[in-house]
């Protein structure tokens, strides 16, 4: 029997360790102090009856109720179409069928989102549903493609091995392709959740809320505190999804990749 | 081949052609041969003479547009095809390896699939690793891509055994490995091989590798189409036609010291050795009563560390270090390698010999050019024989 060499285990720097942990707590501690130096700053502020009407504990959660609600629907509805759309298209008798649907959602996100926006508006009314269904056509294409590229960047001879041995087509793509394709698929989930809180804040305009509404009265009423306090909501907001999307994929790839 | 009994026949291929869509010429064109059970059969040929794709025809990878395959007398031409692969080990030369899956999980791939359950499973995957040569509580929990090549290519090779297969196909399997490894790899699966005695069809354009694990050879050129169909030396002494001896190449004589391996042959093991522990005076007393002018040193483990000589003894008993005295050991051989690799070894050696080592890497004993020499004499003289019998019988038929 031979002797097999001493393995390769990969040891990580300490720099690179430290690297990891900046980008593991560096964020959230960001995160926090900016909220909580916006917080300071607006206590600190003799605020006149046109302010407090935005900025109060009731109207301020409410509209971030509606944020999250619009980003978590949209979000969900686009995994639960575009997956399964993705899976279906890499499959080789719809091969053919690629080019038309990457197209379709090409064109969804080429057009600019207010644009979108408001023609999905006009066609399912005003509202939230009307809303919801701008989110998903606008951040479809991202989880689309993604879907599709990590599915088709898997080894070819990895399948052809698998094959080899024996697995059906059906097993080769829930063993080899998916658990494969899943870092990838992660990536594309999480640009479409950025997608989606971004574009949520034009929700105010068709009647469904979210932390726009802060930033246009801002806007409207001329008043920088409610301003501010609109941007830097929405910005922590979309900074903490990233984050925990991030965090996520890592926890959910699969091992040994 | 027809002599044989069919009940030793393991695979028949009848006519088996494969047309690619939109091409008029078949890519395979009537293959027909027949593999008996327990041999390597190596399918050789340049590139694009369709080795592959004949292969694949086997395990039905590729579809065959007409013609038969019978495998264990059974034929399996339209039969079920994923559990007609499952009782064909594969291996590929990328090896395959599923990234995600940790090496029991790859290796245990076809038994999970057939239904083996888990602690019949655990089991094997430990007795496949211990086969490789691979500590199993070492590595069962590993990834891939901790592995090194040589590893992830014997744990492909594994994971193709797993469900002991009758058959395993193996497509340049040690094709993307470095020389070194690659040849211990073919020794080590030779080794094997002598345990298992799988039927083994195994692709490479190499011809040195086809004559080291051959126990037959099919030279094949254009289409698919059979040169030559006979036992490496068969091949290197009487080739069918130009083509094949074009496919030799040069040197098809010193490629003949690849069919004999140094555990053929008789090797020296009167070379006297010792280790550093020793008394110097029972050493020197050695070296005195052997004919040999140099003594092997020994570690604890008996494995050759130098080869030292009377005037380094004398230079230890002035109080040098043993272990840094005379010219290190180089130029260790396996059992199972064969004569050109020893003396390949021989000539960049140090003492003018090739040390024989086991597995573990112990002494065994040393071989000198003299009987790399004897061996080749002896095999001229028995071919010579060999063949002038068969002129005498062909011409006695005539």
């Amino acid at each position: 029997m031979a002797v097999a060499p001493a393995p390769v285990v990969e040891t990580e720097s300490k720099q690179s360790q430290t690297r990891k942990k900046l980008a593991l707590f560096g964020t959230p501690i960001f995160i926090i102090t900016v909220l909580l130096a916006t917080y300071l700053w607006i206590s600190s502020l003799e605020l006149d009856s046109i302010e407090m009407r935005v900025l109060n504990k009731e109207v301020l959660t409410e509209s971030l109720m509606e944020h999250l609600y619009l980003t978590g629907i949209s979000t969900a509805l686009v995994i639960l179409i575009a997956i399964p759309l993705g899976i279906l298209v890499t499959r080789p008798s719809l091969k053919r069928a690629t080019p038309f649907v990457l197209g379709l959602a090409n064109a969804g996100q080429a057009i600019p989102s207010f644009g979108l926006l408001t023609i999905v508006v006009i066609w399912f009314g005003i509202g939230v549903q009307g809303v919801i269904f701008g989110l998903v056509a606008y951040s479809t294409l991202p989880i689309l493609r993604n879907t599709m590229i990590g599915i088709q960047q898997v080894d070819k001879s990895l399948i052809k091995a698998a094959r080899g041995m024996g697995m059906s087509t059906r097993q080769v793509l829930a063993r080899v392709e998916m658990p494969l394709a899943v870092p990838v698929m992660l990536a594309g989930i999480r640009t479409a959740l950025i997608i989606n809180v971004g574009t949520a804040t034009l929700a105010t305009f068709f009647g469904a809320g979210g932390l726009g509404f802060v930033i246009f009265n801002g806007i409207q009423l001329n008043r920088d505190p409610v301003l501010v306090t609109g941007v830097v909501m929405v910005s922590a907001l979309a900074l903490s999804v990233d984050y925990l999307a991030g965090v996520i994929g890592r926890l959910a790839s699969p091992r040994g990749l | 081949m027809s002599t044989n009994s069919t009940s030793e026949v393991m695979i028949e291929l009848d006519e088996l052609t494969k047309t690619f869509p939109g091409q008029s010429v078949p890519a395979v064109d009537k293959l027909s041969l027949t593999i008996q059970k327990g041999e390597i059969v190596v399918f050789v040929g340049p590139s694009g003479c369709g080795k592959t794709t004949s292969m694949e025809l086997i395990n039905r990878l590729i579809e065959p547009t007409s013609g038969r395959i019978i495998l264990e007398g059974e034929d399996v031409t339209d039969a079920q095809v994923d559990s007609l692969r499952r009782r064909i080990g594969y291996v590929i030369q990328e090896t395959g390896l599923f990234p995600h899956r940790t090496i029991a999980q790859n290796i245990a791939t076809v038994p999970g699939m057939i239904g083996w359950k888990k602690g019949r499973m655990d089991e094997r995957v430990d007795e496949l690793l211990g086969l490789i040569g691979m500590e199993p509580s070492q590595y069962r929990d590993r990834f891939p891509k901790e592995l090194s090549g040589g590893q992830r290519q014997r744990v492909g090779v594994a994971r193709a055994m797993a469900a002991d297969p009758p058959v395993m196909l193996m497509d340049e399997p040690f094709g993307a490995i470095d020389p070194i490894t690659r040849e211990r790899l073919q020794n080590e699966f030779l080794r094997l091989q002598a345990q298992i005695q799988k039927t083994v069809v195994f692709v490479t354009h190499d011809i040195d590798e086809a004559i080291k694990m051959g126990d037959k050879i099919v030279v094949l050129k254009e289409q698919s189409h059979i040169a030559q169909f006979a036992s490496p030396e068969e091949i290197l002494s009487s080739p069918a036609d130009d083509y094949v001896s074009d496919f030799i190449g040069q040197g098809a004589s010193l490629k003949r010291l690849n069919l004999t391996r140094i555990r053929d042959i008789e090797m020296a093991t009167d070379t006297p050795t010792g280790t550093a522990h020793e008394e110097l005076s029972t050493l020197r007393q050695r070296l005195a009563e052997s004919p040999w002018s140099t003594m092997m040193i020994l570690d604890d483990q008996h494995r050759p560390m130098r080869w030292v000589g009377g005037r380094d003894l004398n230079r230890a008993n002035a109080g040098e270090d043993i272990a840094k005295l005379g010219l290190p050991a180089t130029a260790t051989v396996e059992p199972q390698a064969t004569l050109s690799d020893a003396l390949n070894e021989l000539i960049t050696s140090n003492g003018g010999v090739a040390i024989v080592v086991d597995g573990s890497g112990v002494f065994q004993g040393v071989v000198d050019i003299e009987s790399i020499l004897t061996a080749v004499r002896t095999m001229r003289e028995e071919n010579s024989q060999f063949y002038l019998a068969q002129k005498e019988i062909s011409e006695a038929i005539d």
